[in-house]
């Protein structure tokens, strides 16, 4: 009797523990806060310093630059600028600042305010170019700003030292948007953890690894947002976020693989949305190493890459296969596509003669073992890429590291061939080209230009192409450097990953944005 | 007492010096050099020199060791390179929560562990009895992290009785901080509305990480009562009239604490371990997944502090568990 007695107790003891108190309070009962989850949390919430996504999609709800993308688009549209003018040599920007807006701390924004923002990034005795910041995004896409002036009390003048074509869409990027010119003293260095924007939300409260707490900003002067609340919560495991989902815990997820997104695409409770991103994932060949220096041979290895099958087997239709370099729809992206086409007979005969070069020692492929934008699952796509290249012949193995183990090896070029990517910054094509072929960008450690290629007469098309500020002109230079590209095949194209982003379908309004930032505020209920 | 502690000290320095120069080295030795990995995507390579000479990053490998421990000993933990933020306010804002969780699932395995084992030992309850040898097994063999999707499945999705993860309610304001444990800080402010939230969270990733510790304890403790002594001891209490209740709180709880001690102080690593993988599943922000990120980001000042500290924290808990089970049988220690 008394063992069935502390058996009993025991046993209830432990339902009265899980069973006390209500059906667990998820904020989906409350409509006015909008849940959103992905896997990581932002590292800081300084707009001029920072480099990771979660970071950039936070920022994308509380500040606002001059100019932005029109939703959906890689159009330029005037923000917090009414309007811009550029000056015909394309050295000066004009931007007349909008009127009545004001910052989440009430300062009001004027052209003095607004240059605040780029002068603490270029003016290394300015206060706020803080000693821990990396300001890395300065240094790199707005390298040709040259002075950052308030000439009118709205009125705030770029000059350049050289015309730049893609300097009006770097400057709708997150590393030119707007924070209050009080945020230093009001912070001190904490202002890095602490954004006062112009945007649709402001900051609430930041409970570190777990969630970013926004509150709409009343003042806020375009159209209002319709949640009270945004959450941006930090579910790091895939199966716990989708299962979250699927509850109604949550209302939106990123950071889903593509195995996942099939199963969904039939749920009538979950809306689906999923475009091709702004990346490449490709194959580098290390032009510096003996074997790889053969044209021939990467010829042959791109003819014998089947990047249908690519697409579905490594990407499971979460992408799509990459023909050029750059994303389609780009500034030079040629007009009559010419592109390799599979051929494994040719292929085949190509790698011939190279066969026994790789007899003792096989091909080695290196790759990521986590998922990046432009290769959900990395590890079969170089299992994939094996295949194909053993099927012409030549043995491969794959070497499979973590990312950041991965990437010093790239930009050290301590490597073979390996599967990597880009995700662009910025929507121009310089941003792809120059960063894959520029000889600028193979220097051993910051590298890259991964394939370590260097041609003057590329270096030269780049070059001038980043000066024309006439389109057309412009895209002939592009389509040219397409062609050298073709001729040499440093690299080999595979794929564009898609961006995915699941909502609840009680909710519509959201456009996915091309160079993959959330804006969550334009969500609404059905 | 005192004397057993002194006599601790030298074997304790030597375990730090040893421990934290195998953590320096192993960090040092993660390929990647952090500072060009911090800039992200597009290097320039003078900000990493200026960088690196900044953060002491371009002396010699003594150099820097010598640095780090001087550092950690005065509790000037350097900045997180990712975030910027102070290693020792991560390591408050974080540590607290793993130590809640560890804490409690500790104390639910050991609850567990012991009850399966002292009933099982006592031979009368036969099912008792294998599940005293099964829970073993399947708490050292199927992965917590399984453990912990289906806990979430059916205790979350299923039955909606506890929150899928996190620490708290997004939508409830959380009580102010005082400690950083959030228990703590719910009876401080007397906010039991609070205690509850702070309660429901808890509650399934500290069974899902208990299922560790209740397995060794168990296994441990049921396999030291199997032993012939103890058996005939069982038997000779039993004929003496004594009750089952009697023979179980008077008798084999105290014979079998210092078992329990010891397991409890030497599995205190591998819970932290554990602690990871549910902090993962269940969304917690705790220091195992906070130092699993530096580590892959290379945030090699936070990695460093944090698993050094762990490494002693760890060694500290087994030294007091040695202590412990010291005081309850002085005999032992001398007998060895």
């Amino acid at each position: 009797m008394m063992k069935c007695q502390i058996a009993l107790c025991l046993v209830l003891t432990l339902f009265a523990l899980a069973g006390c108190g209500p059906k667990a309070d998820t904020p989906n009962e409350a409509p006015q806060v909008f849940v959103f989850a992905r896997g990581s949390d932002a590292q800081k919430l300084d707009p001029a310093d920072i480099d990771d996504g979660e970071s950039v999609n936070t920022l994308t709800q509380i500040c606002e630059g001059l100019v932005r993308f029109k939703s959906g688009t890689l159009e330029i549209e005037p923000w917090l600028a009414e309007s811009y003018s550029v000056s015909p040599d394309g050295l000066v920007y004009r931007f007349k600042i909008r009127e009545g807006v004001q910052f989440h701390d009430g300062t009001p924004l004027d052209a003095e305010a607004a240059a605040f923002s780029f002068l603490r990034q270029m003016d290394e005795s300015h206060p706020a170019h803080l000693p821990e910041a990396a300001f890395s995004y300065w240094s790199y896409l707005y390298q040709d700003v040259v002075a950052v002036e308030a000439v009118a009390k709205m009125e705030l003048e770029i000059r350049l030292s050289q015309a730049n074509a893609s300097m009006l869409r770097s400057l709708a990027i997150f590393p030119a948007w707007l924070i209050s010119p009080s945020s230093l003293d009001t912070y001190g260095s904490e202002m890095q953890r602490n954004p006062i924007g112009t945007g649709p939300y402001r900051l609430k409260e930041w409970r570190r690894n777990e969630a970013v707490i926004l509150e709409r900003n009343p003042d806020y002067w375009g159209e209002a947002p319709a949640f009270e609340r945004l959450v941006l919560k930090v579910v790091p495991d895939n199966t716990t976020r989708l299962l979250q989902l699927k509850s109604g815990a949550i209302h939106g997820m990123d950071g889903l693989q593509p195995t996942e997104v099939a199963a969904l695409r039939n749920d009538p409770n979950l809306t689906v949305y999923e475009e091709a991103g702004l990346n490449v994932g490709y194959m580098a060949f290390n032009l510096e190493t003996e074997r790889l220096s053969h044209l021939e041979l990467r010829k042959a290895i791109a003819l014998g890459t089947d990047k249908q099958a690519f697409a579905t087997v490594a990407l499971e239709g979460a992408g799509r296969p990459a023909s050029y370099p750059l994303p389609k729809g780009f500034l030079g992206y040629p007009s009559v596509e010419d592109k390799i086409i599979y051929d494994l007979e040719r292929a085949r005969k190509l790698a011939a003669p190279f066969v026994d070069l790789f007899r003792d020692k096989p091909l080695e492929i290196l790759v990521m073992n986590a998922p990046r934008p432009y290769l959900p699952d990395p590890v079969t796509a170089a299992t994939f890429m094996k295949g194909q290249i053993e099927a012409i012949g030549i043995p491969a193995k794959v070497v499979s590291l973590d990312f950041k183990t991965q990437l010093d090896r790239l930009r050290n070029g301590d490597f073979e061939t390996a599967l990597i990517g880009w995700v662009g910054d910025n929507g121009d094509t310089d941003n792809f080209l120059s960063v894959f072929f520029g000889s600028w960008a193979a220097e051993k450690g910051t590298a890259t230009n991964y394939s370590f290629y260097r041609n003057p007469e590329m270096d030269e098309l780049l070059l001038t192409a980043r000066k024309t500020t006439k389109t057309a002109e412009r895209a002939e230079l592009y389509e040219e450097a397409i062609a050298i590209w073709k001729r040499d095949l440093p690299l080999l194209p595979l794929c564009h990953g898609d961006n995915i982003v699941v909502l609840s379908s009680q909710f519509e309004g959201f456009q996915l944005q091309k160079i993959g930032d959330l804006r969550l505020s334009e969500i609404r209920v059905k | 007492m005192l004397l057993a502690l002194l006599r601790k000290i030298p074997f304790f320095l030597a375990l730090y010096v040893f421990a934290s120069l195998a953590i320096f080295a192993a960090i040092n030795a993660i390929p990647g050099d952090p500072v060009e990995l911090r800039f992200g995507k597009v290097v320039n390579a003078e900000r990493v020199a200026i960088e690196r000479e900044r953060l002491g990053l371009d002396r010699s490998f003594v150099e820097r060791y010598i640095l780090s421990q001087k550092q950690f000993l005065t509790g000037d933990w350097g900045r997180s390179l990712g975030s910027g933020q102070a290693t020792t306010v991560d390591f408050f804002a974080f540590m607290p929560a793993t130590l809640e969780l560890s804490f409690s699932a500790m104390l639910l395995g050991v609850a567990l562990g012991l009850s399966v084992a002292l009933f099982g030992a006592l031979g009368s309850y036969p099912s008792m009895s294998r599940l005293a040898n099964g829970i073993g097994t399947i708490g050292l063999v199927v992965p917590i992290f399984w453990i912990g999707i289906v806990l979430l499945v059916v205790f979350s999705l299923w039955l909606g009785w506890f929150p899928m993860g996190g620490r708290f309610d997004m939508a409830s304001i959380q009580p102010s901080r005082r400690s950083g444990f959030l228990f703590l800080d719910t009876v401080f402010s007397g906010d039991l509305a609070s205690l509850g939230i702070a309660f429901k969270h808890l509650a399934l990733p500290a069974v899902c990480l208990s299922v560790f510790p209740a397995a060794s304890v168990a296994s441990v403790t049921y396999a030291r009562l199997q032993e012939p002594e103890l058996q005939a001891f069982i038997v000779a209490l039993r004929s003496r009239g004594y009750g089952t209740a009697r023979i179980l709180w008077r008798h084999l709880l105290r014979v079998s604490a210092g078992t329990t001690i010891t397991v409890v102080g030497t599995s205190f690593g591998a819970l932290l371990g554990g602690a990871f993988l549910t902090e993962t599943v269940f969304s917690w922000p705790g220091i195992g997944r906070y130092l699993v990120t530096a580590i892959l980001e290379r945030d090699v000042f936070v990695a460093q502090n944090i698993l050094t500290f762990l490494v002693l924290l760890v060694i500290f808990v087994a030294f007091v568990s040695d202590l412990i089970v010291f005081q309850l049988n002085p005999k032992k220690e001398e007998g060895e």
